[in-house]
């Protein structure tokens, strides 16, 4: 069993009382909580913080974990021979080996107070399975065509004494087409197992996108940046823009600006339970060669030469500074 | 009610959710749903039904309340503040994406 130091994870001294315990805890939740925290280890860290306060709020799982005596977090250890006689009947079945078993396992099933109880249901009863939420980041195009993920879980069991431990299981969960960035879905019965005719539990995902090379997501929206080159925006072009669905061919008006945004209707990500898409639309951006040659040099001279028109008519004044 | 089955389901505006399924969702009584429709942090779409639906967006807010009651100790007031101050900052996060999404590469720089 790796030794957890619950002390040193909460910051307060091993004589600490009830009340700077609490205090401790409820700092560090407030800074760590995975709902209301922008640190990305916080759901890690509140795990932690959580598990260290469940045991040393409670009085006797605190005496229980105080007699394992100190070592080093991660360090190998096994409860003595003597806390095993004194604490073991505290389990159903009386544990009396602590191989291959988590310390919070441990004391999750300490003395009756285990934080979900399904522990000490009895070996017989059902126990619904545990519900499993998950952050998972797909592609853009996985999210368009539906796809199936794969998840590493560290999950809580039960084994044939129905006493809990958590292991890695791989899951497999399948996300039909449509999700965008920020969507959470519920995949019924995808979630733990069920024992003794117990329902399965849930698995819930909350989706992210991976970036993408060319779109940006907003909802079911997408936007593309679309170079165009001076002549293309002033006489107008037939461009091939590339959808999710593959390319399509969109007219550019004569004398389009840029960034004025052109809607592709339709080519978004499409919206589960409604058969309505979301749209595509293209910004258009100006942009020039990076050098000009000679001759394109003399032709825009031409035509700044020939041009009476002023982009900047709206300014109070402006000289005419020649080149 | 055919609401009740679903293998997948879609938590966003788009479906909905009864209030046994609800309280279903986030592991809390009918009574801890209704408390929290009293203390505004979310609403039925029916009100003056006797039985309510929710909007199926509604469950990752209960799911939430659910979480940060338990893990931070709150009462009611506090929890209904938290969670409409999460809410305000989703938004705004939601509109700075759309904002970021609608804006040409170039000018991001």
């Amino acid at each position: 069993m790796k030794f957890k130091d619950y002390y040193s994870i909460l910051g307060v001294e091993r004589n600490a009382g009830e009340d700077d315990i609490k205090k401790a805890y409820r700092k560090l939740a407030r800074k760590y909580h995975p709902d209301v925290s922008k640190d990305p280890k916080g759901e890690e860290k509140f795990k932690d913080i959580a598990e260290a306060y469940q045991t040393l709020k409670d009085a006797d799982k605190r005496a229980a974990y105080d007699r394992l005596g100190s070592h080093r977090p991660g360090e190998d250890f096994q409860p003595s021979p003597d806390w095993g006689r004194d604490f073991s009947g505290q389990f159903r079945d009386g544990q009396t080996s602590f191989d291959d078993i988590d310390l919070s396992d441990l004391f999750a099933h300490f003395g009756g107070g285990g934080r979900s109880g399904r522990g000490h249901a009895r070996a017989n009863m059902p126990v619904p399975g545990e519900d499993f939420e998950v952050t998972t980041k797909i592609s853009l195009e996985d999210a368009y065509r539906g796809t199936q993920v794969t998840l590493n879980l560290s999950v809580p069991e039960y084994d044939e004494h129905g006493r809990m431990r958590h292991a890695e299981r791989t899951f497999q969960a399948r996300i039909p087409k449509g999700a965008t960035d920020g969507q959470r879905l519920r995949l019924r019965g995808q979630g733990g197992k069920g024992h003794h005719g117990g329902r399965d539990g849930d698995l819930y995902l909350n989706i992210r996108l991976h970036p993408h090379r060319l779109y940006r997501v907003d909802g079911h929206d997408l936007y593309l940046d679309l170079p165009l080159a001076p002549w293309e925006a002033a006489l107008g072009a037939t461009i091939e823009v590339p959808t999710l669905a593959g390319p399509v061919n969109l007219k550019v008006a004569p004398a389009t600006h840029s960034g004025q945004r052109l809607r592709l209707s339709k080519r978004g990500l499409p919206r589960p339970g409604t058969g309505t898409e979301g749209d595509l639309f293209a910004i258009v951006q100006i942009v020039m060669p990076p050098e000009l040659s000679e001759r394109e040099r003399a032709l825009f001279k031409e035509m700044a030469d020939g041009s009476t028109f002023r982009p900047r008519g709206h300014f109070p004044q402006e000289k005419v500074h020649a080149n | 009610m055919q609401t009740e089955r679903r293998d997948v389901l879609w938590l966003n505006g788009s479906e909905t959710i009864s209030i046994t399924e609800l309280a279903g969702v986030a592991g809390l009584s009918e009574a801890d749903v209704r408390e929290l429709v009293d203390s505004g942090v979310i609403m039925p779409m029916n009100p003056a039904d006797l039985s309510w639906t929710f909007s199926a967006d509604c469950a990752v807010t209960v799911r939430k309340a659910s979480r940060l009651r338990h893990d931070l100790e709150l009462d009611s007031h506090a929890l209904a503040l938290a969670l409409a101050l999460l809410e305000q900052i989703r938004a705004l996060e939601s509109e700075l994406s759309q904002m970021r999404a609608q804006q040409a590469a170039d000018s991001r720089a």
